[in-house]
């Protein structure tokens, strides 16, 4: 390859490295849009050569310090968070010097810059496509400094490098991750942002009001917006479970609204008597969700320790009772984490409530639907078993649908006599207001309906996001009927994307707990798995522990480091037994003060020796001889003559002449 | 056995078997790295300590290829034409390694008085290749070649890891390259050497004859027509009109500066003199240079005063 093609491919190399790094900032959600805007500009002109800062290296500098002023004068306004204007400013760094001069240092710089924009992603959020950027950053910029290093003007092959450095950053990350398991933790997870906006925005949430006739494309999203796990953990993989959010009781004909009269905040909430029987939940609702409404098992019995995660960080916060209708946390975050409570068994409640605010109707209310609840309800005088009636009616007789018109002039009319097919809220709605003309209390209840597991987890999508009915029965409180055939309840996301969420949502589960949880524990406790057995034999493993793989990986690598030593031993050329005649003599002569001038033979050492008349001459020169025909003459030394031509020589120093 | 031959033995012995240097980059990224360390430190944050550990690994794979980028490596001397203190001179290596690739190789002297280096970006396995350095030397004499120092930079450009292949030689150094301003005195005219010849036929003066031309002898005497015509290289021989012959004398067995100075001047003069097609003979240090003429002569003067000082024990 040319070196300007070499250059070229270094430069790309670099230059989706940077993306790379970017990248990892960018799935944080917090990166301004004009930092994204200059950043991708940049790129796609660096991707195609156009160097337009080449010899404006004063401009930009201006241009860059103008940038960080800017951004500190924004920082101090408090408008824009110091890490974010940070990781803004050096992606402004690295779009500069992609499209200034090519060149080692522009190299360097912009990876580097790239290193600290990956830091700020690291410190931005907590997201697992982080880890995908990493992993390329890192196979991107250890081939393009390795192309950087032939620094020659010839034609070279650039595969054996690429192939070099594409073992050496599989290899960086693998010796990455063992940096990251062993390395100490000796501080806490304090400073990390485990919540950032994220990329998509907001996907489900609560509203002060429901208004019937919207399109329910939501229904259909398989995004997961709360995690919840359960104690004592239920078994069953999906939990089709009602998830409370809030309550709505007038209908104005076109919406519901809600009319309770907010209460003062409190760390924790009580919503009605406990039971023995009790259902806690941990409940992390995702930036996804977007609602301040907190959500639990159906019935609720109270909720607390509330934290929120802002961009700035954790901290409690404080929850505040809409009366009857839902529990909203007192602040705004970007996610929170609770706890609620629930019974595992409705239990009798005694319970008072304003009939006429579950029995009002909208005015005018056509005469057709209290006619149709009448007909259905047959004179019931339950109200539950009444509720039964028309929900059976409506599962039955009606069709469910997310394709509606849009605005009608009475969707409720519309729903029940003309149209008969609308979603959740309309079911909801036809049952509450058929009960109502009925002269029983009900209200419509919003949240979601469902819960799939995840590991130890369950998941609640945006699409489960639910509308039922809930009546009054004396003595029990609200029940919940829900009219929505019984296969519509659920999200109804596409078959594909469902299970490419659930596979994220376990890679994130995993994500979660074996990076962004990992601890000092966590350690100790995998130096005590490879250590000591496990204390309770798994039941139906048949493959051995971890320890028992990592001693034999061990065993293996020490048995192949000494086969390599012993067959490169092996290989080594060994010397010929004429040299080492040569080795003891130049030895005996060395001990005598007697040495070799450079350049010169052992023969014309002889020669030397015997012009000069040396008491040694004779023995010396009768030992090259013997040296000189052996190595090289043919004739190789019998069994023990080398030692007999030494003694010689020794026995010739003149203090250690025999007699 | 002699301690002053195990010296060298125990200083081999503990002498690291690789060298690093950090480069300018490699100190950067050693800052950044610390800091990304120091911030993980600091905040708890898991994914800085993931990369601080990809930072790290990176460190350890950088360690790793350019290990296999030194190691298994064959080097020969090929030496050099000649080398003149003071100036660059072509130093030729032959590397080669029987398998796998090596990257980005820089080869330079160790432990001897010459600097200077020569660079390989890519050498193929089992492929032998001559590497060019450009040595400098500051002073003439022989300069005793203990080993050479082969240094990549490989695979990242952060660190030079260097070792050292045993391989003595001997490189003499001729004085360096001056100039002189005045001719000496002319010693002597008479049938010494090339210019013992009584017909004196390298002169510049009338024709009298053609004859093939010899190995070493100068090209320019070439008659290039005759030549063409007979098919071989013919030269002229030519009346010599003047002839004369100079014996260089340098004082002094010391080795020292002054020394030094006075064997570039004589070099320089010598070289200048037979250039002109003078006889130039050479007496220093106990040794004798009979007057004689040709590249040859300068050759052997050059070596001569190469040596002058350091005596029979140097060679």
């Amino acid at each position: 390859m040319s070196y300007q093609a070499r250059e070229r491919l270094r430069t790309v190399l670099r230059d989706l490295a940077a993306a790379a790094a970017f990248g990892s900032m960018v799935v944080s959600g917090s990166v301004p849009l004009w930092a994204v805007a200059i950043f991708a500009m940049s790129l796609a002109l660096a991707l195609f050569g156009k160097r337009i800062l080449e010899g404006r290296g004063k401009l930009a500098g201006v241009g860059l310090g103008l940038l960080a002023l800017a951004a500190f004068g924004v920082v101090l306004l408090g408008r824009l968070d110091l890490v974010v204007a940070a990781c803004a400013f050096a992606s402004a760094v690295t779009s500069y010097r992609m499209l200034s001069a090519m060149g080692p240092a522009a190299d360097r710089q912009v990876l580097l810059t790239g290193v600290l924009m990956l830091s700020g992603g690291a410190a931005l959020s907590g997201d697992l496509l982080f880890a995908p950027f990493l992993a390329a950053f890192a196979l991107l910029a250890i081939p393009a400094l390795a192309v950087g290093t032939l620094d020659s003007p010839m034609d070279l092959p650039v595969g054996p490098v690429l192939r070099h450095a594409a073992a050496g950053a599989a290899l960086a990350l693998l010796a990455g991750a063992a940096v990251f398991i062993a390395f100490p933790r000796l501080s806490w997870s304090l400073g990390a942002r485990r919540t950032s906006p994220g990329l998509g925005g907001a996907t489900a949430g609560f509203s002060e009001r429901v208004r019937l006739g919207g399109q329910g494309s939501i229904k259909t999203s398989p995004r997961v917006v709360a995690r919840v796990h359960i104690s004592p953990e239920p078994e069953a993989d999906r939990l089709d479970a009602y998830w409370f959010g809030r309550a709505f009781d007038t209908f104005t004909g076109r919406e519901w609204r809600g009319a309770g009269r907010q209460l003062a905040p409190a760390p924790s909430i009580k919503l009605g008597p406990s039971g023995t029987e009790m259902l806690r939940q941990e409940i992390e609702l995702l930036p996804a969700y977007s609602a301040r409404t907190l959500i639990g098992l159906d019935p609720v019995v109270s909720f607390g320790q509330a934290a929120a995660h802002t961009q700035g960080g954790t901290g409690r916060t404080q929850l505040v009772e809409v009366e009857g209708e839902e529990v909203r946390f007192a602040e705004d975050a970007l996610a929170y984490t609770y706890y609620a409570y629930s019974l595992a068994f409705p239990l009798p409640r005694k319970e008072r409530i304003s009939r006429d605010r579950f029995l009002s109707l909208p005015e005018p209310l056509d005469p057709r639907v209290g006619a149709l609840a009448r007909r259905i309800a047959g004179g019931e005088r339950d109200p539950l078993a009444a509720a039964r009636k028309l929900a059976e009616h409506l599962r039955s007789e009606y069709r469910y649908t997310l394709e509606l018109p849009g605005e009608v002039e009475d969707p409720l009319a519309d729903f029940l006599f003309e149209r008969k097919e609308g979603h959740c809220e309309h079911f909801a709605t036809a049952l509450a207001v058929m009960l109502r003309t009925l002269g029983y209390p009900s209200r419509v209840a919003g949240g979601f309906f469902g819960g799939e597991r995840v590991r130890g987890s369950f998941v609640l999508r945006a699409g489960d996001a639910h509308a039922w009915t809930q009546v009054f029965v004396e003595g029990r409180g609200f029940v919940t009927v829900d009219a929505t055939p019984d296969a519509n309840r659920a999200g109804q996301p596409a078959p594909l994307l469902e299970w490419l969420s659930l596979r994220y949502e376990e890679l994130e589960s995993h994500w979660r707990g074996w990076v962004l949880d990992y601890t000092l524990r966590d350690q100790i406790d995998l130096a005590y798995a490879l250590v000591r057995p496990p204390r309770e034999p798994s039941v139906g493993a048949t493959l051995p522990p971890l320890r028992a793989w990592l001693a034999a990986a061990l065993a293996g690598a020490c048995a192949y480091s000494v086969w390599r030593a012993l067959t490169r031993r092996a290989g080594r050329p060994r010397r010929h037994r004429a040299s080492t005649l040569l080795d003891g003599i130049e030895r005996i002569l060395a001990a005598e003060g007697i040495e070799r001038r450079a350049g010169e033979t052992t023969e014309e050492l002889s020669v030397r020796l015997a012009s000069g008349r040396h008491p040694w001459a004779p023995e010396v020169s009768r030992a090259t001889r013997r040296y000189l025909e052996a190595r090289f003459g043919r004739r190789p030394l019998g069994p023990g003559e080398r030692e007999a031509l030494l003694e010689g020589l020794r026995r010739s120093a003149p203090g250690r002449r025999r007699v | 056995m002699n301690p002053r031959a195990l010296w060298p033995r125990v200083r081999a012995f503990l002498r690291p078997p690789r060298t690093l240097k950090i480069t300018r980059a490699g100190r950067t990224f050693l800052v950044v790295t610390i800091g990304v360390g120091l911030g993980a430190l600091n905040t708890g944050n898991n994914l800085l300590y993931l990369v601080l550990g990809v930072l790290l690994g990176t460190i350890i794979a950088s360690g790793v290829l350019s290990e296999s980028a030194l190691r298994g490596l064959r080097l020969r001397r090929l030496g050099t034409e000649s080398a003149h203190a003071g100036e660059p001179f072509a130093y030729r290596y032959a590397l080669s390694k029987a398998s796998g690739a090596s990257f980005a190789l820089t080869l330079s002297e160790h432990g001897a008085e010459v600097s200077g280096e020569g660079s390989l970006a890519y050498l193929a396995p089992g492929a032998e290749a001559v590497v060019r350095a450009d040595l400098t030397a500051p002073r003439r004499g022989p300069k005793r070649l203990r080993g050479v120092k082969v240094t990549t930079t490989f695979p990242l450009g952060l660190f030079a890891k260097s070792r050292v292949i045993e391989l003595e030689d001997l490189l003499l150094v001729y004085p360096r390259r001056g100039y002189t301003c005045a001719d000496p005195p002319e010693q002597a005219s008479g049938p010494v050497g090339e210019g013992g010849n009584p017909r004196r036929r390298d002169g510049t003066g009338d024709l009298l004859g053609l004859r093939e031309l010899s190995f070493g002898e100068d090209a320019r005497r070439v008659h290039w027509v005759k030549s063409a015509s007979v098919g071989k290289l013919l030269r002229t021989e030519r009346e010599r009109e003047e002839r004369r012959q100079y014996t260089l004398e340098v004082e002094g067995l010391e080795v020292s500066e002054a020394l030094d100075r006075r064997c570039e001047e004589a070099a320089a003069i010598a070289h200048r003199l037979l250039g002109a097609g003078h006889e130039v003979g050479l007496r220093a240090g106990g040794r004798r240079l009979r007057p004689a003429s040709g590249s040859g002569q300068e050759r052997r003067i050059l070596t001569a005063l190469a040596w002058l000082g350091f005596g029979e024990a140097a060679r």
